[in-house]
Protein backbone atom coordinates (compact mmCIF):
# COMPACT_ATOMS: atom_id res chain seq x y z
CA UNK A 1 0.00 0.00 0.00
CA UNK A 2 3.05 2.10 0.71
CA UNK A 3 2.88 2.71 -3.42
CA UNK A 4 -0.51 4.63 -3.14
CA UNK A 5 0.30 6.47 0.17
CA UNK A 6 4.06 7.76 -0.79
CA UNK A 7 3.26 10.55 -3.27
CA UNK A 8 -0.25 11.78 -1.98
CA UNK A 9 1.11 15.17 -0.51
CA UNK A 10 -1.13 17.11 2.10
CA UNK A 11 -3.41 14.06 2.55
CA UNK A 12 -1.58 13.20 5.80
CA UNK A 13 -1.95 10.10 7.51
CA UNK A 14 -5.92 11.31 8.49
CA UNK A 15 -7.18 10.75 5.09
CA UNK A 16 -6.07 7.22 5.66
CA UNK A 17 -7.81 6.91 9.00
CA UNK A 18 -4.46 5.42 10.53
CA UNK A 19 -4.15 8.46 11.84
CA UNK A 20 -2.94 9.38 15.62
CA UNK A 21 -5.16 7.51 17.39
CA UNK A 22 -7.28 8.76 19.62
CA UNK A 23 -5.72 9.81 22.95
CA UNK A 24 -8.53 9.29 24.87
CA UNK A 25 -8.26 9.54 28.59
CA UNK A 26 -7.79 5.94 30.47
CA UNK A 27 -11.61 4.73 30.66
CA UNK A 28 -12.59 5.95 34.15
CA UNK A 29 -15.55 2.99 34.02
CA UNK A 30 -16.24 0.24 31.75
CA UNK A 31 -17.39 2.19 29.20
CA UNK A 32 -21.16 1.03 28.33
CA UNK A 33 -20.85 3.53 25.13
CA UNK A 34 -17.82 1.06 23.74
CA UNK A 35 -19.45 -1.74 24.18
CA UNK A 36 -22.37 -1.04 23.15
CA UNK A 37 -20.94 0.57 19.87
CA UNK A 38 -19.10 -2.29 18.69
CA UNK A 39 -22.05 -5.05 19.45
CA UNK A 40 -24.08 -2.11 17.18
CA UNK A 41 -21.20 -1.79 14.19
CA UNK A 42 -20.97 -5.91 14.51
CA UNK A 43 -24.64 -6.44 13.93
CA UNK A 44 -24.21 -3.74 10.90
CA UNK A 45 -21.18 -5.45 9.43
CA UNK A 46 -23.22 -8.68 9.42
CA UNK A 47 -26.51 -6.83 7.70
CA UNK A 48 -23.96 -5.38 5.33
CA UNK A 49 -21.93 -8.57 4.44
CA UNK A 50 -24.69 -11.51 4.84
CA UNK A 51 -26.53 -11.24 1.47
CA UNK A 52 -22.82 -11.49 0.22
CA UNK A 53 -21.91 -14.63 1.96
CA UNK A 54 -25.37 -16.11 1.84
CA UNK A 55 -24.76 -15.55 -2.56
CA UNK A 56 -21.20 -17.74 -1.94
CA UNK A 57 -22.39 -20.35 0.26
CA UNK A 58 -25.40 -20.90 -1.85
CA UNK A 59 -23.68 -21.16 -5.31
CA UNK A 60 -21.45 -24.29 -3.20
CA UNK A 61 -24.58 -25.92 -2.37
CA UNK A 62 -26.36 -29.22 -4.02
CA UNK A 63 -29.78 -27.65 -4.91
CA UNK A 64 -31.37 -30.22 -2.68
CA UNK A 65 -29.46 -28.52 0.28
CA UNK A 66 -30.73 -25.00 -0.96
CA UNK A 67 -34.07 -26.35 -1.20
CA UNK A 68 -34.40 -27.73 1.91
CA UNK A 69 -31.94 -26.35 4.52
CA UNK A 70 -32.66 -23.27 6.79
CA UNK A 71 -31.02 -20.14 4.91
CA UNK A 72 -29.05 -20.02 7.84
CA UNK A 73 -27.72 -22.59 8.64
CA UNK A 74 -23.61 -23.61 6.72
CA UNK A 75 -24.14 -25.82 3.54
CA UNK A 76 -24.74 -29.27 4.71
CA UNK A 77 -23.12 -30.58 0.88
CA UNK A 78 -20.09 -28.82 -1.20
CA UNK A 79 -20.39 -28.70 -4.73
CA UNK A 80 -18.85 -26.95 -7.87
CA UNK A 81 -21.66 -28.83 -10.12
CA UNK A 82 -23.56 -25.08 -10.02
CA UNK A 83 -20.08 -23.30 -11.53
CA UNK A 84 -20.34 -26.24 -14.42
CA UNK A 85 -23.39 -25.39 -15.04
CA UNK A 86 -23.23 -22.17 -15.26
CA UNK A 87 -20.58 -22.23 -17.70
CA UNK A 88 -21.96 -24.69 -19.85
CA UNK A 89 -25.40 -22.40 -19.94
CA UNK A 90 -23.85 -18.74 -20.30
CA UNK A 91 -21.09 -17.32 -22.33
CA UNK A 92 -19.59 -16.03 -18.84
CA UNK A 93 -15.71 -15.75 -20.38
CA UNK A 94 -17.15 -13.91 -23.38
CA UNK A 95 -18.91 -11.56 -20.98
CA UNK A 96 -15.96 -11.26 -18.86
CA UNK A 97 -14.06 -10.25 -21.87
CA UNK A 98 -16.34 -7.71 -22.82
CA UNK A 99 -16.37 -5.90 -19.85
CA UNK A 100 -13.09 -5.30 -19.56
CA UNK A 101 -12.73 -4.42 -23.03
CA UNK A 102 -15.12 -1.98 -22.13
CA UNK A 103 -13.60 -0.85 -19.05
CA UNK A 104 -10.20 -0.59 -19.81
CA UNK A 105 -11.17 1.56 -22.68
CA UNK A 106 -13.29 3.46 -20.76
CA UNK A 107 -10.95 4.04 -17.98
CA UNK A 108 -8.10 4.85 -20.52
CA UNK A 109 -10.47 7.61 -22.26
CA UNK A 110 -11.40 8.90 -18.37
CA UNK A 111 -7.52 9.19 -17.47
CA UNK A 112 -6.02 10.65 -20.68
CA UNK A 113 -8.75 12.81 -21.04
CA UNK A 114 -8.91 13.58 -17.59
CA UNK A 115 -5.03 14.25 -16.93
CA UNK A 116 -5.05 16.42 -19.84
CA UNK A 117 -7.96 18.49 -18.84
CA UNK A 118 -6.57 18.93 -15.48
CA UNK A 119 -3.36 20.05 -16.82
CA UNK A 120 -4.97 22.69 -19.01
CA UNK A 121 -7.46 24.04 -16.41
CA UNK A 122 -5.20 23.88 -13.15
CA UNK A 123 -1.84 24.70 -14.32
CA UNK A 124 -1.67 25.81 -18.17
CA UNK A 125 -4.87 27.79 -16.94
CA UNK A 126 -6.83 30.40 -19.27
CA UNK A 127 -9.49 33.34 -19.06
CA UNK A 128 -12.23 31.27 -19.23
CA UNK A 129 -11.34 28.30 -17.21
CA UNK A 130 -14.47 28.90 -14.65
CA UNK A 131 -17.03 28.53 -16.70
CA UNK A 132 -15.21 24.67 -18.44
CA UNK A 133 -15.25 24.26 -14.65
CA UNK A 134 -19.06 25.10 -14.40
CA UNK A 135 -19.42 23.48 -17.35
CA UNK A 136 -17.85 19.88 -15.98
CA UNK A 137 -19.71 20.30 -13.06
CA UNK A 138 -22.87 20.14 -14.83
CA UNK A 139 -21.56 16.29 -15.64
CA UNK A 140 -21.74 15.34 -12.03
CA UNK A 141 -25.09 16.21 -11.36
CA UNK A 142 -27.17 15.23 -14.36
CA UNK A 143 -27.78 11.70 -14.39
CA UNK A 144 -27.05 9.40 -17.05
CA UNK A 145 -30.60 8.65 -18.25
CA UNK A 146 -30.81 11.75 -20.06
CA UNK A 147 -28.06 10.74 -22.61
CA UNK A 148 -29.86 7.81 -23.45
CA UNK A 149 -32.46 8.96 -26.19
CA UNK A 150 -30.47 11.18 -27.89
CA UNK A 151 -27.44 8.77 -27.53
CA UNK A 152 -28.99 6.22 -29.16
CA UNK A 153 -30.61 8.23 -31.62
CA UNK A 154 -27.06 9.78 -32.78
CA UNK A 155 -25.57 6.16 -32.72
CA UNK A 156 -28.29 5.09 -35.29
CA UNK A 157 -27.19 7.43 -37.60
CA UNK A 158 -23.62 7.40 -37.80
CA UNK A 159 -23.21 3.36 -37.13
CA UNK A 160 -21.83 3.39 -33.44
CA UNK A 161 -24.73 1.41 -32.05
CA UNK A 162 -24.10 -2.44 -30.99
CA UNK A 163 -20.23 -1.41 -30.83
CA UNK A 164 -17.96 -1.44 -28.11
CA UNK A 165 -17.76 2.37 -28.12
CA UNK A 166 -21.47 2.84 -27.35
CA UNK A 167 -20.52 2.16 -24.29
CA UNK A 168 -17.13 3.43 -23.74
CA UNK A 169 -18.38 6.91 -24.87
CA UNK A 170 -21.33 7.68 -22.47
CA UNK A 171 -19.53 6.11 -19.34
CA UNK A 172 -16.09 7.73 -20.15
CA UNK A 173 -17.88 10.92 -20.82
CA UNK A 174 -19.83 10.65 -17.08
CA UNK A 175 -16.89 9.42 -15.41
CA UNK A 176 -14.56 12.16 -16.87
CA UNK A 177 -15.89 15.52 -14.76
CA UNK A 178 -14.98 13.79 -11.31
CA UNK A 179 -12.22 12.49 -12.44
CA UNK A 180 -10.95 15.50 -14.01
CA UNK A 181 -11.80 16.98 -10.03
CA UNK A 182 -9.73 14.27 -8.36
CA UNK A 183 -6.61 15.37 -10.99
CA UNK A 184 -7.45 19.00 -10.41
CA UNK A 185 -6.79 19.24 -6.55
CA UNK A 186 -4.25 16.57 -6.60
CA UNK A 187 -2.23 19.03 -9.58
CA UNK A 188 -2.97 21.94 -6.75
CA UNK A 189 -0.77 20.36 -4.24
CA UNK A 190 2.78 20.21 -7.26
CA UNK A 191 4.69 23.08 -5.69
CA UNK A 192 4.83 26.57 -8.55
CA UNK A 193 8.19 26.58 -7.99
CA UNK A 194 8.87 23.02 -9.44
CA UNK A 195 7.34 23.94 -12.77
CA UNK A 196 9.12 27.39 -13.04
CA UNK A 197 12.34 26.14 -12.58
CA UNK A 198 11.71 23.40 -15.31
CA UNK A 199 10.38 26.54 -17.60
CA UNK A 200 13.92 28.10 -16.69
CA UNK A 201 15.56 25.44 -17.80
CA UNK A 202 13.86 25.44 -21.22
CA UNK A 203 10.97 23.15 -20.75
CA UNK A 204 7.55 23.47 -22.59
CA UNK A 205 4.02 23.06 -21.57
CA UNK A 206 4.70 19.20 -23.34
CA UNK A 207 7.96 18.78 -21.88
CA UNK A 208 6.80 19.55 -18.34
CA UNK A 209 3.34 17.37 -18.61
CA UNK A 210 5.15 14.53 -19.65
CA UNK A 211 8.28 15.07 -17.54
CA UNK A 212 7.18 16.23 -14.14
CA UNK A 213 2.98 16.05 -14.11
CA UNK A 214 2.33 12.74 -16.07
CA UNK A 215 5.03 10.43 -13.62
CA UNK A 216 4.16 12.50 -10.31
CA UNK A 217 0.14 11.36 -11.03
CA UNK A 218 0.67 7.51 -11.01
CA UNK A 219 -0.92 7.51 -7.74
CA UNK A 220 -3.87 9.49 -8.65
CA UNK A 221 -4.21 7.79 -12.00
CA UNK A 222 -4.22 4.53 -9.65
CA UNK A 223 -7.24 5.68 -7.98
CA UNK A 224 -9.57 7.14 -10.41
CA UNK A 225 -9.30 3.95 -12.51
CA UNK A 226 -10.33 2.08 -9.36
CA UNK A 227 -13.21 4.55 -8.65
CA UNK A 228 -14.03 4.80 -12.07
CA UNK A 229 -13.88 0.56 -13.03
CA UNK A 230 -16.61 -0.22 -10.21
CA UNK A 231 -19.04 1.87 -12.01
CA UNK A 232 -17.67 1.28 -15.83
CA UNK A 233 -17.59 -2.70 -14.58
CA UNK A 234 -21.06 -3.02 -13.48
CA UNK A 235 -22.76 -0.89 -15.94
CA UNK A 236 -26.35 -1.91 -16.80
CA UNK A 237 -28.36 1.00 -18.17
CA UNK A 238 -25.81 1.90 -21.49
CA UNK A 239 -25.13 -1.98 -22.19
CA UNK A 240 -28.64 -2.37 -22.26
CA UNK A 241 -29.87 0.21 -24.29
CA UNK A 242 -26.83 0.44 -27.31
CA UNK A 243 -25.98 -3.29 -27.50
CA UNK A 244 -27.95 -6.15 -29.29
CA UNK A 245 -26.03 -9.24 -30.13
CA UNK A 246 -24.39 -11.67 -27.58
CA UNK A 247 -21.30 -10.89 -29.02
CA UNK A 248 -20.71 -7.54 -27.48
CA UNK A 249 -22.90 -8.32 -24.00
CA UNK A 250 -20.78 -7.55 -20.85
CA UNK A 251 -21.43 -8.79 -17.47
CA UNK A 252 -24.48 -7.46 -16.02
CA UNK A 253 -26.57 -7.95 -19.18
CA UNK A 254 -25.60 -11.23 -20.07
CA UNK A 255 -26.16 -12.24 -16.52
CA UNK A 256 -29.56 -10.32 -16.82
CA UNK A 257 -30.25 -12.06 -20.08
CA UNK A 258 -29.04 -15.42 -17.89
CA UNK A 259 -31.44 -14.54 -14.97
CA UNK A 260 -34.62 -14.49 -17.34
CA UNK A 261 -33.63 -17.67 -19.47
CA UNK A 262 -32.81 -20.23 -16.57
CA UNK A 263 -32.87 -18.16 -13.36
CA UNK A 264 -36.13 -18.71 -12.02
CA UNK A 265 -34.97 -22.71 -12.03
CA UNK A 266 -31.85 -23.24 -11.22
CA UNK A 267 -30.61 -20.43 -8.82
CA UNK A 268 -27.86 -22.39 -6.92
CA UNK A 269 -25.98 -22.44 -10.94
CA UNK A 270 -27.69 -18.74 -11.28
CA UNK A 271 -25.80 -17.81 -7.69
CA UNK A 272 -22.83 -19.80 -9.00
CA UNK A 273 -22.38 -17.54 -12.34
CA UNK A 274 -22.88 -14.27 -10.33
CA UNK A 275 -20.09 -15.32 -8.43
CA UNK A 276 -17.65 -15.95 -11.35
CA UNK A 277 -19.29 -12.63 -12.29
CA UNK A 278 -18.75 -10.44 -9.40
CA UNK A 279 -15.24 -11.92 -7.96
CA UNK A 280 -12.84 -10.36 -10.46
CA UNK A 281 -13.78 -6.76 -9.55
CA UNK A 282 -13.83 -8.01 -5.45
CA UNK A 283 -10.69 -8.96 -5.64
CA UNK A 284 -9.40 -5.97 -7.00
CA UNK A 285 -11.01 -3.77 -4.44
CA UNK A 286 -9.94 -6.11 -1.84
CA UNK A 287 -6.40 -5.55 -3.27
CA UNK A 288 -6.40 -2.38 -3.92
CA UNK A 289 -9.44 -0.42 -1.51
CA UNK A 290 -7.34 2.04 -0.21
CA UNK A 291 -7.08 3.98 -3.64
CA UNK A 292 -10.91 3.35 -3.74
CA UNK A 293 -11.59 4.89 -0.13
CA UNK A 294 -9.28 7.59 -1.29
CA UNK A 295 -10.53 8.41 -4.21
CA UNK A 296 -14.49 8.44 -2.31
CA UNK A 297 -13.41 10.59 0.61
CA UNK A 298 -11.39 12.90 -1.06
CA UNK A 299 -14.24 13.47 -4.00
CA UNK A 300 -16.98 14.75 -1.30
CA UNK A 301 -14.81 16.27 1.31
CA UNK A 302 -12.78 18.58 -0.85
CA UNK A 303 -15.54 19.84 -2.16
CA UNK B 1 -0.30 30.02 -14.75
CA UNK B 2 3.01 27.98 -16.53
CA UNK B 3 5.26 30.64 -17.80
CA UNK B 4 6.20 28.99 -21.20
CA UNK B 5 2.48 28.14 -21.80
CA UNK B 6 0.77 29.26 -25.01
CA UNK B 7 -2.44 29.44 -26.44
CA UNK B 8 -2.01 26.70 -28.62
CA UNK B 9 -0.69 24.00 -25.77
CA UNK B 10 -4.08 24.93 -23.81
CA UNK B 11 -6.24 23.97 -27.05
CA UNK B 12 -4.44 21.00 -27.29
CA UNK B 13 -4.51 19.91 -23.91
CA UNK B 14 -8.55 21.00 -23.15
CA UNK B 15 -9.65 19.74 -26.69
CA UNK B 16 -9.80 15.93 -26.06
CA UNK B 17 -11.41 16.28 -22.63
CA UNK B 18 -14.45 18.57 -24.40
CA UNK B 19 -14.58 16.91 -27.56
CA UNK B 20 -15.51 13.75 -25.47
CA UNK B 21 -17.46 15.40 -22.49
CA UNK B 22 -19.23 17.30 -25.37
CA UNK B 23 -20.20 13.90 -27.51
CA UNK B 24 -21.28 12.12 -24.19
CA UNK B 25 -22.97 14.85 -22.18
CA UNK B 26 -23.80 18.42 -23.13
CA UNK B 27 -24.69 17.36 -26.73
CA UNK B 28 -27.56 14.82 -25.44
CA UNK B 29 -28.36 17.35 -23.09
CA UNK B 30 -29.19 19.98 -25.53
CA UNK B 31 -30.71 17.08 -28.07
CA UNK B 32 -33.22 16.01 -25.05
CA UNK B 33 -34.31 19.95 -25.20
CA UNK B 34 -34.64 19.80 -28.56
CA UNK B 35 -36.57 16.61 -29.04
CA UNK B 36 -38.73 17.31 -25.97
CA UNK B 37 -40.56 20.37 -28.28
CA UNK B 38 -41.60 17.30 -31.41
CA UNK B 39 -43.10 14.47 -31.43
CA UNK B 40 -41.56 11.69 -32.99
CA UNK B 41 -41.29 7.65 -32.76
CA UNK B 42 -38.12 7.67 -34.36
CA UNK B 43 -39.54 6.35 -37.61
CA UNK B 44 -41.98 8.56 -39.08
CA UNK B 45 -41.14 12.35 -39.43
CA UNK B 46 -40.93 14.37 -36.46
CA UNK B 47 -43.66 16.48 -36.30
CA UNK B 48 -43.24 20.23 -33.74
CA UNK B 49 -45.22 19.93 -31.19
CA UNK B 50 -44.97 22.96 -29.44
CA UNK B 51 -45.44 22.65 -25.53
CA UNK B 52 -47.91 19.79 -25.96
CA UNK B 53 -45.58 17.19 -24.47
CA UNK B 54 -44.62 18.88 -21.30
CA UNK B 55 -48.67 19.79 -20.77
CA UNK B 56 -49.11 16.08 -21.49
CA UNK B 57 -46.46 15.42 -18.76
CA UNK B 58 -48.16 17.55 -16.52
CA UNK B 59 -51.57 16.02 -16.84
CA UNK B 60 -50.53 12.78 -16.58
CA UNK B 61 -51.31 10.77 -13.59
CA UNK B 62 -48.79 7.93 -14.26
CA UNK B 63 -46.12 10.62 -14.74
CA UNK B 64 -47.06 12.15 -11.29
CA UNK B 65 -47.21 8.68 -9.39
CA UNK B 66 -43.49 8.10 -10.68
CA UNK B 67 -42.55 11.27 -9.04
CA UNK B 68 -44.40 10.64 -6.14
CA UNK B 69 -42.67 7.30 -5.95
CA UNK B 70 -39.17 9.01 -6.68
CA UNK B 71 -39.74 10.66 -3.37
CA UNK B 72 -40.66 7.85 -1.81
CA UNK B 73 -37.68 6.01 -2.76
CA UNK B 74 -35.57 9.34 -2.55
CA UNK B 75 -36.50 8.66 1.74
CA UNK B 76 -35.86 5.43 1.96
CA UNK B 77 -32.43 5.66 0.26
CA UNK B 78 -31.64 9.13 2.10
CA UNK B 79 -32.94 7.94 5.35
CA UNK B 80 -30.92 4.45 5.15
CA UNK B 81 -27.79 5.66 3.32
CA UNK B 82 -26.81 9.21 5.60
CA UNK B 83 -28.86 7.76 9.08
CA UNK B 84 -26.82 5.03 8.34
CA UNK B 85 -23.86 6.27 7.08
CA UNK B 86 -23.76 9.06 10.15
CA UNK B 87 -24.32 5.88 12.76
CA UNK B 88 -22.00 3.49 11.43
CA UNK B 89 -19.31 6.47 10.51
CA UNK B 90 -19.63 7.75 15.01
CA UNK B 91 -19.71 4.11 16.03
CA UNK B 92 -16.13 3.56 14.42
CA UNK B 93 -15.09 6.67 15.96
CA UNK B 94 -14.85 4.75 19.40
CA UNK B 95 -13.29 1.74 17.52
CA UNK B 96 -9.47 1.43 18.10
CA UNK B 97 -9.01 -1.75 15.90
CA UNK B 98 -9.61 -2.85 12.85
CA UNK B 99 -11.83 0.26 11.58
CA UNK B 100 -9.95 -0.26 8.57
CA UNK B 101 -11.15 -4.23 7.95
CA UNK B 102 -14.87 -2.52 9.14
CA UNK B 103 -14.39 0.27 6.46
CA UNK B 104 -13.88 -2.17 3.65
CA UNK B 105 -16.77 -4.90 4.66
CA UNK B 106 -18.95 -2.16 4.62
CA UNK B 107 -17.80 -1.08 1.00
CA UNK B 108 -18.23 -4.53 -0.01
CA UNK B 109 -21.69 -4.38 -1.28
CA UNK B 110 -21.28 -1.05 -3.49
CA UNK B 111 -18.50 -3.16 -5.77
CA UNK B 112 -21.77 -5.58 -6.81
CA UNK B 113 -23.26 -5.32 -9.77
CA UNK B 114 -26.81 -3.84 -9.57
CA UNK B 115 -27.97 -6.90 -11.36
CA UNK B 116 -26.69 -8.98 -9.07
CA UNK B 117 -27.65 -7.31 -6.40
CA UNK B 118 -31.18 -7.02 -8.23
CA UNK B 119 -30.72 -10.95 -8.18
CA UNK B 120 -29.96 -11.24 -4.87
CA UNK B 121 -32.65 -9.22 -3.25
CA UNK B 122 -35.45 -10.88 -5.38
CA UNK B 123 -34.16 -14.12 -3.88
CA UNK B 124 -34.05 -12.53 -0.49
CA UNK B 125 -37.59 -11.11 -0.76
CA UNK B 126 -39.40 -14.06 -1.74
CA UNK B 127 -42.15 -15.89 0.40
CA UNK B 128 -42.52 -19.43 -2.21
CA UNK B 129 -39.90 -21.02 -1.37
CA UNK B 130 -39.25 -18.40 1.79
CA UNK B 131 -35.79 -15.87 0.92
CA UNK B 132 -34.06 -15.17 3.78
CA UNK B 133 -35.99 -12.27 4.81
CA UNK B 134 -39.24 -14.05 5.81
CA UNK B 135 -37.46 -16.92 6.92
CA UNK B 136 -35.91 -14.31 9.57
CA UNK B 137 -39.33 -12.88 10.77
CA UNK B 138 -40.58 -16.79 11.31
CA UNK B 139 -37.46 -17.51 13.04
CA UNK B 140 -38.07 -14.37 15.58
CA UNK B 141 -42.29 -14.87 16.13
CA UNK B 142 -43.61 -11.91 13.18
CA UNK B 143 -44.92 -14.46 10.89
CA UNK B 144 -47.44 -11.64 10.50
CA UNK B 145 -45.30 -9.95 8.94
CA UNK B 146 -44.46 -12.56 6.25
CA UNK B 147 -45.28 -11.39 2.77
CA UNK B 148 -44.58 -11.44 -1.01
CA UNK B 149 -42.42 -8.11 -0.49
CA UNK B 150 -42.25 -7.59 -3.88
CA UNK B 151 -45.71 -8.30 -5.64
CA UNK B 152 -47.39 -6.37 -2.53
CA UNK B 153 -48.56 -3.21 -3.50
CA UNK B 154 -48.36 -1.75 -0.35
CA UNK B 155 -44.60 -3.21 0.11
CA UNK B 156 -42.92 -3.02 -3.12
CA UNK B 157 -41.66 0.84 -3.10
CA UNK B 158 -39.94 0.08 -0.11
CA UNK B 159 -38.48 -3.08 -1.07
CA UNK B 160 -36.62 -1.66 -3.87
CA UNK B 161 -35.24 1.59 -2.43
CA UNK B 162 -33.86 -0.80 0.07
CA UNK B 163 -31.29 -2.54 -2.00
CA UNK B 164 -29.92 0.83 -3.15
CA UNK B 165 -30.00 2.21 0.06
CA UNK B 166 -27.99 -0.93 1.34
CA UNK B 167 -25.60 -1.00 -1.41
CA UNK B 168 -24.24 2.88 -0.40
CA UNK B 169 -24.25 2.87 3.20
CA UNK B 170 -20.76 2.23 3.03
CA UNK B 171 -19.42 5.00 0.69
CA UNK B 172 -21.45 7.29 3.17
CA UNK B 173 -19.84 6.10 6.07
CA UNK B 174 -16.44 6.24 4.85
CA UNK B 175 -16.98 9.78 3.50
CA UNK B 176 -18.31 11.08 6.69
CA UNK B 177 -15.51 8.91 8.51
CA UNK B 178 -13.30 11.09 6.97
CA UNK B 179 -14.93 14.40 8.01
CA UNK B 180 -15.19 12.84 11.18
CA UNK B 181 -11.56 12.44 11.47
CA UNK B 182 -10.73 16.03 11.06
CA UNK B 183 -12.67 17.08 14.27
CA UNK B 184 -10.26 18.61 16.82
CA UNK B 185 -9.46 16.65 19.42
CA UNK B 186 -8.82 19.69 21.70
CA UNK B 187 -12.45 20.64 21.36
CA UNK B 188 -13.80 17.07 22.24
CA UNK B 189 -11.76 17.19 25.42
CA UNK B 190 -12.42 20.47 26.37
CA UNK B 191 -15.94 19.75 26.17
CA UNK B 192 -15.74 16.79 27.75
CA UNK B 193 -13.84 18.32 30.65
CA UNK B 194 -17.43 20.67 30.70
CA UNK B 195 -19.17 17.35 31.93
CA UNK B 196 -20.50 16.72 28.32
CA UNK B 197 -21.77 13.35 27.34
CA UNK B 198 -20.79 11.23 24.28
CA UNK B 199 -24.07 12.17 22.80
CA UNK B 200 -23.75 15.63 23.72
CA UNK B 201 -20.30 15.70 22.13
CA UNK B 202 -21.71 14.41 19.02
CA UNK B 203 -24.51 16.85 18.90
CA UNK B 204 -22.59 19.99 20.04
CA UNK B 205 -19.17 19.27 18.70
CA UNK B 206 -18.76 17.12 16.41
CA UNK B 207 -21.81 17.35 14.22
CA UNK B 208 -21.53 21.23 13.57
CA UNK B 209 -17.88 21.00 12.84
CA UNK B 210 -18.95 18.36 9.84
CA UNK B 211 -21.90 20.45 8.79
CA UNK B 212 -20.54 21.20 5.23
CA UNK B 213 -19.47 17.58 4.71
CA UNK B 214 -22.84 16.41 5.79
CA UNK B 215 -24.40 18.64 3.49
CA UNK B 216 -22.44 17.90 0.24
CA UNK B 217 -23.01 14.50 1.13
CA UNK B 218 -26.77 14.57 1.74
CA UNK B 219 -26.90 16.61 -1.70
CA UNK B 220 -24.45 14.00 -3.88
CA UNK B 221 -26.92 10.99 -2.22
CA UNK B 222 -29.79 12.76 -3.26
CA UNK B 223 -28.47 13.52 -6.65
CA UNK B 224 -27.50 10.06 -6.43
CA UNK B 225 -31.02 8.63 -5.97
CA UNK B 226 -32.68 11.10 -8.24
CA UNK B 227 -30.97 8.75 -10.86
CA UNK B 228 -31.95 5.67 -9.08
CA UNK B 229 -32.94 3.21 -11.74
CA UNK B 230 -31.20 -0.05 -12.16
CA UNK B 231 -32.32 -1.67 -9.19
CA UNK B 232 -36.51 -0.89 -9.58
CA UNK B 233 -36.21 -1.86 -13.11
CA UNK B 234 -34.38 -4.92 -12.80
CA UNK B 235 -36.88 -6.18 -9.93
CA UNK B 236 -40.20 -5.36 -10.36
CA UNK B 237 -40.16 -2.99 -13.77
CA UNK B 238 -42.38 -0.59 -12.24
CA UNK B 239 -44.93 -3.17 -11.38
CA UNK B 240 -46.72 -4.93 -9.85
CA UNK B 241 -49.25 -2.38 -11.66
CA UNK B 242 -47.36 1.50 -11.02
CA UNK B 243 -46.69 1.05 -7.60
CA UNK B 244 -42.79 0.90 -7.69
CA UNK B 245 -42.72 3.11 -11.14
CA UNK B 246 -40.26 5.60 -11.13
CA UNK B 247 -39.57 8.60 -13.19
CA UNK B 248 -36.25 7.09 -14.56
CA UNK B 249 -38.03 3.56 -15.57
CA UNK B 250 -41.13 5.38 -16.28
CA UNK B 251 -39.19 7.69 -19.17
CA UNK B 252 -36.97 4.86 -20.34
CA UNK B 253 -40.11 2.58 -20.92
CA UNK B 254 -41.79 5.82 -22.87
CA UNK B 255 -38.77 5.64 -24.75
CA UNK B 256 -37.26 2.54 -25.32
CA UNK B 257 -40.96 0.03 -25.66
CA UNK B 258 -43.48 2.75 -26.67
CA UNK B 259 -40.72 4.81 -28.58
CA UNK B 260 -42.38 8.11 -27.99
CA UNK B 261 -39.01 10.03 -27.81
CA UNK B 262 -40.14 13.45 -27.50
CA UNK B 263 -42.44 12.63 -24.64
CA UNK B 264 -39.50 10.55 -23.05
CA UNK B 265 -37.50 13.67 -23.47
CA UNK B 266 -39.47 16.32 -22.00
CA UNK B 267 -39.20 13.74 -18.82
CA UNK B 268 -35.39 14.50 -19.54
CA UNK B 269 -35.42 17.51 -18.97
CA UNK B 270 -37.97 17.28 -15.87
CA UNK B 271 -35.32 15.64 -14.57
CA UNK B 272 -31.90 17.61 -15.82
CA UNK B 273 -33.85 20.62 -14.21
CA UNK B 274 -34.37 18.98 -10.78
CA UNK B 275 -30.84 18.23 -11.41
CA UNK B 276 -29.96 21.78 -12.01
CA UNK B 277 -32.08 22.71 -8.67
CA UNK B 278 -29.09 20.25 -6.48
CA UNK B 279 -26.58 22.18 -8.21
CA UNK B 280 -28.28 25.74 -7.20
CA UNK B 281 -28.11 23.66 -3.55
CA UNK B 282 -24.44 22.71 -4.07
CA UNK B 283 -23.68 25.91 -5.28
CA UNK B 284 -25.57 27.42 -2.09
CA UNK B 285 -23.83 25.06 0.08
CA UNK B 286 -20.14 26.57 -0.75
CA UNK B 287 -20.93 29.44 -0.65
CA UNK B 288 -21.70 29.71 2.62
CA UNK B 289 -18.85 27.09 3.40
CA UNK B 290 -16.11 29.99 2.48
CA UNK B 291 -17.71 32.63 4.68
Amino acid sequence: MSLLTSARPAAGPTRDGRGPAPSRPAPRRPDVYRVLSRVLIAVLVVVQVYPLLWLFLSSVRTEQDFASASPFSLPNSFTLDNFARAFDHADLGRYILNSLIVTLGADALIVVCGLMGAYALQVLGFRFSNVVRGLFLLGIVVPVQIALVPLFIDYAKVGLLDTYPSMMIPLAGFGLPMSLYLFSSFFGYIPRETYEAASLDGAGPYRIFARITLPLSVNTIVTVVMVNSIFIWNDFVFANTFVLSEGLKTIPVGLQNYIGAMGKTDWTATFAGVCVTVTPLLLVFLVLNKAMIYGLESGATKG
Amino acid sequence: MLPSRSRLSVAVFLIPPLLLYGAAVLLPIVQSLALSFFTWDGISDMRFAGFSNYTFMFTDGDFWTAVTNQLGYLVVCLVLQLGGGLLVASLLMSLTKGRELVKVLYLLPAVISTVAIALLFQRIYSLDPAGPLNRFLGLVGLESLERPWLSDVHTVLAAVSAPEGWRFVGLYTVIIYAALLTVPRELEEAARLDGANQWQVFTRIRFPYIGPVWLTTSVMAFTYAMRGFDIPYLLTNGGPGQSSELVTTYMYKTAFLSTDYGYASAMSVFIVVESLVAVGLILFVLRRKAV
